[in-house]
Parts: C-alpha cells; structure tokens; sequence
C-alpha cells in the first residue's frame, strides 16, 4: 500500500536522523552546514513580492540563479563584492554591441532546473518578461536599466536571448544581476498560473522553480529556511560547487543571543549585531569578526527642502556646522565605519567616487552666524525622528544633536517612531527632520544622485528638486564618453556639497560575526549573506 | 466587613499590630517614602547633569567620580536613575490616578444606579477584559504615538476594568444599608450619597490595588520600552534604560543594566509589599 | 454580578487576580452555583458561550479600529523596497482593500471572519489562520508549562506560609514571590540565557522549541512533548522539554506571587473553618487534616486564579517569546503590530478572547464538578 509505504520510510528516515549517525558522519555533517542566526525575517521565496525583507533578497540569490553574477576582490584582507567583473552565471557569455544598444546573452548547453529539465530561451525570456509585466518590486528596479517592455527581450536562438535598450544605459546589463532579476522554470510555474495571476506570484511565493545552487528543504516564514546543496549546479566559478552541504538560516530577534549563539559555537555566522557587541566579541577572541565599510551604503541626516525653515539653504548650512560629527560617530558606531564628514575640499571633489567624505565640520561660530544670516538668529524648534528598528545607533545621534543644536539655540524634539510608521512618514514626506539610511544596490555615481536626489519618490530623503542635478544625472546616466562623465559627477558632489539637502555622515561596517573556521565572508551589494561564497576551513 | 469600622482608634491600633508583626510593610512603606524623597528632591541630589554627554568618558565601569559608571554618551548612570524616580513615580502614579478616579466614580455610579447603564457599561467591561492587555496597551501607545502621556494613558486604559468593577461591586453591596438609606431620608440627592458616602467607604479596599498597581504600572513602561514604544531618549526612565542595558549583557558592561534595574526592581517590590501589608491590615481575620 | 468567580472580577494581571480573588475568598461568596447535575453544565456551557459573543465581537471592532488609528500604512511599509515606488504602494494598498471607507472595510471583515478568514500576514506571507494554527501549540505548551511550574511551588509555599502565618518563613514566602513580580520578565529571560547558556552552558541554545539539528517530530497535536511521547522518541521528548525550560521559569517566576497568595489565603480560610477544627478536635494527625481535608477544599479557589492566569499569561508573554525566540502566537502580534500588519494582530487579539472565554468556561465547569456545595444541592 502506497500510504502505508510512505508512512514507513519517513519513519525510518526520522529514526536514522534520531538514533544519530556514526559519530564521524554526523561531526561531518555539522561541518558542512552553515547555520546563520539573523534578527529579521524571510517572508517569501520571491523576492520581486511586494512587502519582500532584505533577508528574502539575500536567500534568493542561493536559491535562483541570474543570467548574469557580479565578481568579488580583496580589499584590505576583506572580500567585497566588485560589479566592474560580470561574468555570466546562467549565461555562459554575453556581448554588447558596439553601439551599446544590445546585449546578446548565450545560456549554458547544460544548465538545468531543480527538477532536472533543462533550460530554455522561453524559459528566460519569460522570466525577463515577468521582471517588467508582474506587479511587482522588479518593475522599478529595471526601470533604472531602462528596461520597461517585453519588446525588449527577444528569442535570438535555441539558447540565445537578446536585449535591447533605446539608448545605451550604463546600467541595463547590471541590471540583470540585482536579485529581483532571477530566472524561473517556466513550464513549472505556468502549472500553477490562473487567470488573475499570469506569472504564478502567489505560488512562487512558497515554492520555487529555480535552477540556484541551493534548493529549499524547509520554508517556516519569519522562523527558518532551511536549503540544501544543489549537486548540478553548473552556475559557479569554473563551475565548482559551493563548500556547505546544507544551510539553516534561522530568524533569532534578540541581538544578544544571536551573540552569544555565535561565540558559543551554536551557529556559525551573524550579520546584524550590535556595534557595541562587536568590541567585546572581538576582544574575547572566541569568534572571527569581519568588518567591512558598506562601500554602497550611507546613513544620513536629512532635511525637507520643501518645509520651513529647511528650504533656507542657510538654516541646512547652520545646522550642518553646528552637528559634532566626531562625537555622534565615536557614540553611535564605536568608530567603526568610513567617516564622510571632515573632508578638507572646497568647490570640486579630488574625484567622482560617490559617497566620498564632504568638507562637513563642526564649528560653532560659523553656525551662529549662518543662522542669523538666515534671520532666525534665536533659533527654532523642530522634532527629528528616528525608526525604532534603528535605535541602537540613531538615539545616540539624537541625543548628541539634540544637546548640539540647542547650543545655537535650535530646540529638538526627539521623535522615535516605530518602523511602519516611520516609514509612511518618509514616504509621505511629512518628516521635516530626521535619520536614516539607503544602499544603493549599483553602485555608480550618477545612480546615487538619480536615485536619492531625483524625482519626487520615496527615495528623495530631502525631497530635493535641484534642476542642475536632475540635468546632470540624465545626462550622465547615457554618457559615453568617460571624461566627461566624470566631470558631470564631480559637478553633481559638488553642487551637493554646497546645498546640503541632506547630511551624509557615515557608512557603517557590516560586521560579520562568525566561527573561527568560516572563510570567504563577502561583503555583497544587497548587504545579505551569499551563502555560496563561503566555506570552513579543514 | 462594617464599612464605619476605618478610622477607629481600634484601626490604628490595628495597623500598629500589623507593622510590629511585619517587618517587611514597614520597611515597604520606608523605602517607598524614599523613593518619594528622591523623586521629589532629584534635582538638587544628583551629582552631574543627567542628559549632558561626554563621549571622552563613555562607558566607564563604577569608579569614585561615577558611582554607577557611564553610559554609551557618557552620562553618568546614578544621576539618570535619580532623575527618573521622578518621570517613572509620575507615570504610575497618574496612570494609577486616572483609572482609579475614573473607575471609582464610573463603578460607584453604575453600582448605584443599576439598570440600563449599568449593563452598558459591563459590556465595555467585558470587551476590555477579553483583550490581551499587554498588546492593547501596546497597540494603543503605537496609536496615539510614544509619549509620556500616551503611556500612562494606555495603562491607566488597561486597568479601568478591574476599578469599574470592583467599585461597583462594592456599592451595589452597600446601596440599600441602613446608613445609606438614613442618609437618602436626610434629604442627600443621589450624587451626594455616592459621593459622600459610598466612594469614602470603598476607599480603603482599593488601596491595596492602587499600591499593587503602581509597582504594576513601572512595569509596563518597562516593557514597552523594551519592544521599544517607551519614552523617547534622552530623558531618563528606568524602562528605558533597563531595555537598553540589557542588550549590554553580553559584553559584560553590567553597570548598565544591573543599576536601573535594581531601582526598578526595589520601587516595584516597595509597592507590592506595602499593597500586601495594606490588605492584612484591612483583613478583619486577621484582627481576632 | 453572579457571585462565582470566574464571573465575578476577572482583571487583566496576576496581581490583580490575586486581589479580586482574595476578596472573593474573604467574603465567602466563591462557589454559589446552582446546577449540578449535567445537562445543566450543558445549558450554562451554551448559555455562557452565546452570552461571550458580543464581548468577543466587542473585541474584533475595537481592534479593527484601534489598527486603522495606527498612523503607518502598512502598504508603504511593505512595499518599501529598495526601489518601490508609488505605484507599488498604490497597487499593495488596493490588494489590501486599504483603498476602500473604513466602514465597508469593517463590514468585509466582519464578513470573512464569520467564514474563518482571518486575512492574510504580510510579515509572514500566510494566511493568518494557518500562522496561528502552527503557532498556537507552541504557546499553549510553554503557558502551561509554565503554569505548572509556577503552582508546583507556589502551593507548597502558599501551605508552608499558611500553617504559620505571621512568622518569618511567612515573611520569607512573601519576599521571595513577590521579587519574581519585580523583575521584567525580559530582564530576568536575558539573565537566565546569560547564566545557564552562556556562561554555564547547562541549557541548549534559546532559539525555539528544540534544538535545530535534532529530527523535527511527526506534526500530530503540535505539541512537542506530546508528540514525541507518542511516537516513543524519549530523546526528542528530552531535548524539548529543556528546551521549553528556561523560557518557562521566567514565566513561572512572574507568576508565583498571585498563586502562593491565593494558596495562602485560602489555606488560612479553610484551616480555621468548622470541620478543619472538628477534624483536628477528634484527634487525626496533623498532616492527614493538612493535606486531605484542608488542602482538597482550598485548591478550589487557587484553581480559578491559576485559570485566569493562563489566559492572561498566554497574552502577556509577548516579551518571553521574543527573548526566547520562540515562535508563539504572542511574538508574531508583536512583530505584525511593530510593522502596521493589520490582519494578525486582529487575528491574534480575536483568538486570545476566544481562549480568555473558553478557559473561564472550563474553570467554571471544574468548579461546578468539584463544589461539594454543589453536588449537595
């Protein structure tokens, strides 16, 4: 009897995990599962879902496969990802063409899905499709490539797609390894497909049709996934396999514990704890801490440019030389993290590189007077808000800038609002004041400035409108010519050096905490753990 | 249980008794008349300036200059906690307050009153006894925004069921007593009979749960500062810096956590103790 | 008011418990029941559950309210990724039925939870009934866990406070119960990790039910350590249970206090009663009037505060789960209600009424079995 079959081998297999396998496999097995402890959350399996986490982002890039993955280099010691290497991944090569006007991408001959059948161009191009169709978190993203229509994707052979941009965008090709770009077994997910849902969102959900280097064992939103190596996959470097066996990817909320599970042993890595435990966990010497300065991030300090009394350039100016940068950075971060305040410059940047330290100094005097010049020379109130998921650093800052302002006269009121509702302030642009930060996932210059300085979108922390800087960005984002890009850069850094919409301060480390044997810890763009890059040392 | 009996002399040899035969009301009541000291004189005792920082000094372990240590911005720990006496005694306090006073006389008049009213109310009752209280308080503080206010307002919400219906049990027992009905004869309108001569009478009863609750109420702060819809920073309450410290455990900066929390822990446990002695000496069993 | 206390003033904390129970003690008007015999437990079983409906609908429109004030929009929330834009929150927003008046909102609410729908979790991605079925057991077995732990010692306190009221090891009883009440119980969770875990490394990791490389069991109630009893497997039965240990202490020691007060009060009542006096005038040992006669009539009382208790343990032990990572129903409100996500805090507050009257309920039935004044009537 079927049933009954069934019944029997899952208790047989339960019994053998249980009874415990000859010590050695079983210490083997250990050494080859990862187990990541982390505070958040993974909600779903497809990431492009409206609402997805960061966490979700991370895990689908084990789990999908892209056409195209991004390259990683060694700086200081530290592996940090490196978008100028492009090599293919379900792709085995691609071409631009000279006009910058298409890419020619040619798949892998024997490159397969999970459940073995191989993969095809419609398969691809029905993917891409569903990138720029699917209601969804990808559409957005792939506008930035300007890729917006199914026109653009095309069959050019059995195992050929092309795809074609108006104008050459610097981004359209690195588009297609953000991890919204992932590449679904269409013939699986059309099975399960209805009339209100074309492209299987609601199913993909929990399930997957990937072709990934791991395949999804366990799924429990909000407590674990756990993922199991995919012995075909062909995606790696020069093909190799990634070096763990299995991965538990577990949410832990209380940072402490996630702490005290990593220096225990329990678990082998952490990427969000606190700055203040990383001190001691490194100076105990039990675990490996690798900190490595988020490169494509920034935290800021954000004004509304469209609000009184912060539409006065003077006021931003005022309040600018009047924050202890060195104070907020030593309390906040434990001067962990690459300062982009105390630049010496003035008027153009020594280059185009973005973020960069701007000429952001504390000084009093200065404060006062630009705040007279600005005619409020007895200062104002305002409230400055923080999220609470942010606490940990931002009441620091707040605190210290609450105690500076009030210096020159300016009287805060600290607001520290929970996360949703923080975050529909933001969007709404009701904020006059207040902190937080943005990652920048293509990390060019010019998508910096388009990104959080452009358009009237969540993202425009400031709210800005600066008609240079909209000119510039949309010039730059097509420019070929590479000097004169980067003149168009260094305009666009300067321009916000002198008008201060909004205060760069810092980039924080991404501190990874791991065991003493994990190597290969990447520093990724999506600031989530790549499960395939690491491995333990024998 | 005689309601005229409070106030006697034999009361207060009573309480006398009770103190004698119970050390720890005694001390109770001592250290929560400290507490009150404290609270009221924080300004002039503390050391340093609560929220003035000094980052050069964050940090710093228990030493001769910083009896508790320093924290993060290098405040010095024993001034914040004396400072918060006074916000954390000011929250209970009116939280405890408001839900008394509102359910006192919102109990004492459906108690009275019966009727129509009277089953209204224990609907609204019935709802808010149902809901998880600790989420109610903390979705309504989400509501209507972290601040002190909302804070007491959300516990003074959670405990008004437990006076409303404790009020109105007690008057709905006394209403047709003799002495009630003597003092209606006299020509007293409704209000003053409730007024004058119920709420005085249940008075005594409901110390016990307004000392209980108050110890009850620093809690709650607590632990809404903890999922972090506490008072904002930088003011200084013992919530807040509980929550904040005990993220500290780990990297062994135990002054942290331990100083605040010991506050916390003695003023909760003042307060339970004396509701506890207040209601031996209310028990008439105990008097034989 | 009916006088029995499961009716009677049934408020949200422990302390508070104690209070209302004491005084009902203390007035002698526990217990006044008037049905024995079963079809009458059935007619009031149904009569109580059909009287608790307009509370709990009270319960679903408060809530639904009280989310709709909360001023974050969970669509922006949600679709807050790293490029969304105001079409994605447009879009979330209508999916949500958020586009709609609140008023008709409310009515299609009401109408999908009279067909069991409770909506679907945006944290999660689930539905909301099926997070709370899964979740569900994993808190009523840490509660109850808990709950036990809490009465084991808290009745032999309560009986040892008892039988010498007014002396030091009363004194001491009080103290030590009422420090448990004193410590937030996230305090005392991050302490007991902090001691038993990482210095001690006596207990597993405090990362849930049992411990991650361990076989997971058969799925049959939910309940792990019922489970593993079923199919046998001790070693599973054992790593579950000192898993559930230490998240069950912390919510034991919160408890303690209410629970040996009760104890307490009621021993003293029942020690001075008539046939307490009679029994020990007629010469038999003292332990046998402790334990038989004493004891049997006062753990009626402890036994409805111990219910009122579980109901109110079983919401307020948001902090424990969190610290404890246990994946119960109470953490997942919070998580949901931290990011604006309507539907399973609305979800969760509805089934803990739902429980708050069910376990009323079943004291009151218990009480009604066990009254001896009942039975005589």
């Amino acid at each position: 009897m079927k049933i009954d079959r069934r019944t029997m081998l899952g208790g047989a297999a339960a019994a053998a995990g249980l009874a415990g396998l000859p010590g050695g496999a079983q210490a083997q097995s250990r050494a080859e599962t990862m187990r990541q402890v982390t505070g958040n959350a993974i909600n779903t399996l497809d990431p492009t879902m409206l609402g997805s986490t960061r966490e979700a982002f991370g895990l689908s890039m084990n789990v999908y496969d892209r056409l195209i993955a991004f390259g990683r280099k060694q700086v200081d010691g530290n592996w940090v990802f490196d978008q100028s290497q492009v090599r293919g991944e379900l792709a085995e090569r691609h071409e631009v063409s000279a006009d910058g006007r298409t890419i020619t991408l040619h798949l892998r001959s024997d490159a397969k899905w999970h459940d073995g059948t191989p993969v095809t161009a419609e398969d691809i191009k029905w993917s891409l499709d569903r990138c720029v169709s699917a209601r969804s978190l990808a559409v957005s993203q792939f506008q930035t490539g300007s890729l917006t229509s199914t026109d653009q994707f095309r069959i050019a052979g059995p195992r050929t797609i092309q795809v074609m941009v108006d104008k050459p965008d610097r981004l359209a090709l690195h588009n297609l390894g953000v991890p919204y770009a992932i590449m679904i077994n269409s013939t699986l997910a059309k099975k399960h497909a209805t009339a209100e849902d074309p492209w299987a969102q609601a199913w993909l959900q929990n399930n997957t049709a990937a072709s990934g280097a791991y395949i999804v064992e366990t799924f429990r939103p909000g407590e674990q996934v756990v993922l199991r190596r995919n012995e075909n996959w062909k995606g790696g470097v020069d093909g190799a396999l990634p070096y763990f066996r299995r991965i538990i990817c577990q949410t832990v909320p209380e940072a402490a514990t996630r702490a005290n599970l990593v220096e225990r042993g329990d678990a082998d890595l952490s990427i969000d704890l606190q700055a203040s435990d990383i001190d001691s966990l490194r100076s105990r010497g039990r675990v490996k801490v690798v900190s490595i300065p988020q490169t494509n991030g920034f935290t800021h300090i954000a004004f509304n440019t469209r609000m009184a009394p912060f539409d006065n350039v003077k006021v931003r100016q005022a309040v600018a030389a009047a924050l202890p940068y060195e104070d907020m950075f030593k309390a906040a971060l434990f001067s962990q993290g690459r300062k982009l305040f105390g630049a010496t410059w003035e008027g153009t940047p020594p280059d185009a590189s973005f973020p960069q330290p701007l000429p952001l100094r504390t000084d009093l005097d200065a404060a006062k007077r630009l705040l007279a010049e600005a005619g409020m020379p007895d200062g104002f109130a305002t409230p400055f808000a923080f999220s609470a998921g942010q606490a940990a650093t931002a009441e620091p800052v707040a605190a210290l800038l609450k105690e500076s302002l009030g210096k020159i006269g300016i009287r805060v009121d600290i607001q520290k609002l929970p996360d949703a509702q923080f975050n529909t302030a933001a969007a709404e642009k009701k904020m006059p004041f207040y902190t937080d930060a943005g990652t920048a996932w293509l990390p060019a210059t010019y998508y910096f400035f388009y990104l959080y300085f452009t358009r009237d979108q969540r993202w425009n922390f400031a709210s800005w409108d600066n008609p240079r800087i909209t000119e510039l960005a949309n010039k730059a984002r097509f420019e070929q010519d590479p000097a004169a890009y980067e003149a168009q850069c260094r305009e666009m850094i300067s321009i916000l050096a002198a008008e201060k919409p909004l205060l760069m301060v810092w980039q924080p480390n991404q501190d990874a905490v791991m065991g003493p044997k994990v190597e290969g810890y990447t520093y990724q763009f999506h600031r989530q753990v790549d499960f395939r890059d690491l491995k333990r040392a024998g | 249980m005689s309601a005229t009996a409070y106030g006697t002399p034999s009361t207060l040899r009573h309480v006398g008794w009770v103190l004698r035969g119970n050390p720890l009301t005694a001390l109770a009541a001592a250290g929560a008349a400290l507490l009150l000291f404290v609270g009221v004189a924080a300004p002039w005792l503390v050391p340093y300036d609560p929220i003035a920082s000094d980052v050069a000094i964050a940090l710093q372990p228990p030493s001769a200059a910083h009896w508790f240590g320093t924290d993060q911005l290098g405040r010095d720990i024993l001034s914040r906690i004396m400072m918060a006496t006074r916000l954390d005694l000011a929250i209970a306090a009116s939280a405890v307050g408001i839900s008394f006073l509102a359910g006192a006389v919102i109990g004492a008049v459906c108690g009275y009153r019966g009727g129509r009213l009277d089953r209204t109310v224990g609907r609204v009752v019935d709802v808010l006894m149902a809901f998880p209280l600790f989420v109610l308080a903390m979705a309504m503080v989400a509501a209507l925004g972290n601040r002190v206010e909302n804070i007491v307002i959300a516990t003074a919400v959670i405990n008004l069921p437990f006076y409303i219906r404790f009020a109105r049990a007690e008057v709905n027992v006394r209403r047709n007593a003799g002495w009630v009905e003597a003092a209606r004869a006299a020509g007293d309108s409704h209000l003053s009979v409730v007024l004058r001569f119920l709420l005085p009478n249940i008075l005594p009863a409901m110390a016990v749960q307004i000392s209980l609750n108050l110890g009850w109420a620093i809690l709650n702060a607590a632990g809404l500062s903890f999922i972090g819809l506490g008072v904002t920073a930088p003011t200084p309450e013992w919530g807040i810096m509980v929550a904040e410290g005990a993220r500290f455990i780990t990297s062994g900066k135990w002054w942290l956590v331990a100083f605040p929390g010991l506050a916390l822990m003695l003023s909760v446990l003042c307060f339970n103790l004396l509701g506890d002695g207040l209601r031996d000496i209310l028990d008439p069993r105990m008097r034989t | 008011m009916s006088g029995a206390p499961p009716d009677g003033a049934s408020p949200g904390t422990p302390e508070e418990a104690a209070a209302a129970a004491a005084e009902e003690v203390v007035r002698g008007t526990g217990g006044t029941h008037h049905t024995g015999v079963l079809s009458g437990i059935g007619r009031r079983i149904g009569r109580r559950l059909l009287s608790s409906l307009p509370a709990i609908l009270g319960v679903v429109v408060l809530t639904f309210l009280l989310m709709r004030v909360l001023p974050g929009d969970p669509a922006v929330f949600f679709a807050s990724g790293p490029s969304a834009g105001q079409e994605e929150i447009e879009a979330l927003r209508r999916d949500l039925g958020l586009d709609k008046p609140i008023p008709v909102q409310l009515l299609r609410y009401l109408g999908d939870v009279a067909t069991g729908n409770l909506g679907r979790s945006l944290t999660t991605g689930q539905p909301v009934v099926t997070d709370l079925r899964q979740r569900l057991p994993a808190s009523l077995e840490l509660t109850l866990c808990a709950l036990l732990i809490a009465l084991s010692l808290a009745v032999p306190l309560g009986i040892l406070a008892a039988l010498r009221p007014g002396s030091p090891v009363d004194h001491a009883v009080r103290f030590v119960c009422t420090l448990g009440v004193c410590v937030p119980t996230f305090v005392s969770g991050l302490l007991l990790i902090y001691v038993f875990y990482y210095l001690l490394g006596w207990a597993p990791d405090p990362t849930g039910r049992i411990d991650i490389f361990a076989a997971t069991p058969p799925d049959i109630t939910g309940f792990l350590l019922v489970d593993f009893a079923i199919t046998g497997n001790w070693e599973g039965w054992w790593s579950a249970a000192m898993q559930l240990l230490l998240p069950a202490c912390t919510m034991a020691l919160f408890v303690l206090a209410p629970l040996a007060r009760m104890t307490r009060a009621s021993m003293l009542a029942v020690l001075g009663s008539d046939f307490v006096r009679t029994a020990r005038s007629v010469g038999l040992p003292r332990w046998r009037v402790v334990v038989v006669y004493a004891l049997r009539n006062a753990l009626l009382p402890v036994l409805t505060i111990a219910g009122i208790v579980f109901s109110t343990m079983l919401g307020a032990n948001v902090l424990v789960e969190k610290v404890f990572s246990w994946p119960g129903v109470a953490s997942y409100a919070l998580d949901a209600l931290l990011s604006s996500d309507y539907a399973p805090v609305q979800g969760f507050v509805l089934l803990m009424a739902s429980i708050f009257v069910l376990v009323n309920l079943l004291v009151d039935i218990l009480y009604g079995i066990a009254d001896p004044r009942v039975s005589m009537e």
